[in-house]
């Protein structure tokens, strides 16, 4: 085409750019950027005052929010290792099983994903009336006779950040199953022909013949993963409240975020905006470097194949 | 699947018989929950605000986006896969991180508690999605038709706008019902950039409704069968279009 050299063709080009541009500019890297630069200041209020380099670094990393950090820091790390478990290992299962038996495929596919279309907000409120106590499924663990004590795993620190991650993974296993079902079916299907001729079973063959070849669903589910499991909010906030209760157990890295951007952190509930940004930022760097490593080591793994 | 069907039941049941008999179907089917959970929220207002919001969003997404991604897959521009390469790295961006100096932004520009403000803000996160799948598929329409209407004298806009578009309709469908339920379930920005009550969308209105009505199980089961009933009543309409997005890779959040 000679459209391209002309200046004509460059400004109906950048007119057609321009209300998109504007807007992710503006509302998306505006603000990060400037949440990256101003971490490195002081603040009083929503107010910025001078530069202090990484003096909010120093102050995220030591007590009393040090408690913090490292708390929700392994509670993330747990959600992160609870979903690829729960949800992805347990959704290529289910896909694998599904493409078995390849038939009414297509409406246990939309019943599995049915959960994902609906808000965290409303899932959340939804388990923590079953889970209540004299719930729906306190009753029903009792008439099983399973226990007699009271259903109290949201109140129970030990138990409720595990409770929160299986409710997430239930919300979202449709998610891995349509992933890993597509990948499945792009498969030739000599390839399955030839492993069952050797005689492989079904096992093996999901494990040594079809799991090399979903290596990038398996990139991408890990990576979304990594990227939702570090960024757990609303469950959180609708379960256990913004304290990420009992005693902090289920608090995560933006509910922290949020109480100290937003106001509910210490006992006046007063905001720390260099905090937050610090928090803000240190997330940011987590998130793009990991996503990077993640997608760079099953980059390499494929190209080893 | 159990979850749900202990949902749909338990809005048939009063309060009482949920606690005495709650896995059973109801002895004696109800819709007093609805009613009172409709009368006594704000449910028309909270389901009329997130279906203002989520529309105007939509739409705008699927304009902007489609008028970047058009130039940016089919002319020949050095700047083009640039400009590309930034609008992608804002699908991963976690855009909450970024929330104070939002706060602050949207405070400057008298934003703050208004729906117009949150549909910029949608249309914004959601743009860098819609322009990745637009571009994927306005690349691979042929250049025939489009040839053809310039010699005719047709002008850009309606090239894109009759020509290209009509002919990625797989694609508008997506990226409509991704953003669609994406901005219908969003809770965060709602939560930071709303306050008054009038303004509220349904994942926020409804915590507050679950915040007064703590102990009616009957009513909160009732209001959580209304939040959800829209997309529920619309999925099996939808579900082949997600499944396939879905299967070809995209992300929903």
């Amino acid at each position: 085409m000679r459209l391209g050299r002309s200046w004509r063709v460059h400004g109906a080009a950048a007119m057609f750019v321009a209300p998109a541009l504007l807007l992710y500019a503006l509302f998306i890297v505006y603000p990060l950027a400037r949440s990256l630069w101003g971490s490195l200041f002081q603040w009083r209020g929503l107010r910025q005052l001078g530069f202090i380099g990484l003096y909010n670094f120093f102050r995220l990393f030591a007590e009393p929010s040090l408690t913090r950090v490292a708390g929700a820091l392994l509670h993330n790390a747990a959600w992160f290792a609870g979903i690829m478990l729960l949800q992805n290992a347990l959704g290529l299962v289910l896909a694998y099983l599904l493409f078995l038996r390849n038939r009414g495929s297509q409406l246990l596919q939309s019943v599995f994903f049915l959960p994902a279309i609906l808000s965290p907000v409303i899932v959340g409120a939804l388990w923590r009336l079953l889970l209540a106590p004299d719930g729906p499924l306190d009753a029903a663990v009792r008439a099983l006779g399973l226990t007699d004590a009271p259903l109290t795993v949201l109140g129970d620190s030990g138990w409720a950040l595990w409770v929160l991650i299986a409710v997430d993974a239930w919300n979202w296993m449709g998610l891995p199953v349509l992933v890993f079902l597509a990948g499945f079916q792009a498969i030739p299907s000599e390839v399955f022909e030839a492993a069952r001729l050797e005689g492989a079973n079904a096992a093996r063959i999901l494990r040594s013949v079809a799991l090399p070849l979903l290596l990038p669903a398996v990139s991408s589910l890990t990576t979304l993963t990594f990227i939702n499991s570090f960024n757990q909010f609303d469950l959180v906030y609708v379960m256990e409240g913004v304290q990420g209760n009992p005693s902090y157990s289920t608090d995560t890295l933006v509910t922290y975020f949020y109480r100290l951007a937003f106001g509910a952190e210490g006992s006046a509930g007063i905001t720390d905006i260099g905090l937050a940004l610090a928090l803000g930022s240190g997330l940011f760097l987590l998130l793009s470097v990991s996503t990077v490593a993640i997608l760079r080591y099953f980059d390499r793994k494929a190209a080893a194949l | 699947m159990v979850p749900l069907y202990i949902l749909i039941v338990s809005c048939f049941k009063s309060t009482g018989a949920i606690y005495a008999n709650s896995l059973g179907l109801p002895s004696s089917w109800t819709f007093d929950n609805f009613v009172q959970a409709w009368e006594r929220g704000r449910f028309s207002l909270y389901l009329l605000n997130s279906l203002l919001v989520t529309g105007s969003a939509v739409v705008l997404t699927i304009l902007a986006a489609a008028m970047a991604a058009y130039p940016l897959s089919r002319y020949r521009l050095w700047w083009g896969l640039p400009l590309l390469g930034f609008f992608l790295a804002g699908i991963m961006i976690p855009v909450r991180l970024g929330s104070v100096e939002l706060f602050n932004l949207m405070k400057s520009l008298s934003l703050l508690d208004s729906r117009p403000g949150l549909v910029l803000v949608y249309a914004a996160i959601r743009i860098p999605f819609a322009v990745f799948i637009f571009a994927n598929f306005m690349r691979a329409v042929p250049q025939d038709l489009e040839h053809a209407a310039r010699i005719d004298g047709a002008r850009e806009w309606r090239i894109l706008f009759q020509i290209i578009l009509p002919q990625i309709r797989p694609a508008v469908g997506v990226v409509a019902i991704f953003t669609a339920i994406a901005v219908w379930n969003d809770f965060f920005f709602p939560l930071i950039f709303i306050f008054d009550d009038d303004l509220k969308t349904v994942p926020l209105g409804v915590t507050t409704f679950i915040g007064q009505y703590r102990t009616d199980w009957g009513l909160l089961f009732a209001a959580l069968t209304i939040s959800m009933a829209p997309f529920l009543l619309l999925y099996p309409f939808v579900a082949r279009r997600l499944r396939e997005g879905v299967g070809a890779g995209g992300g929903i959040r």
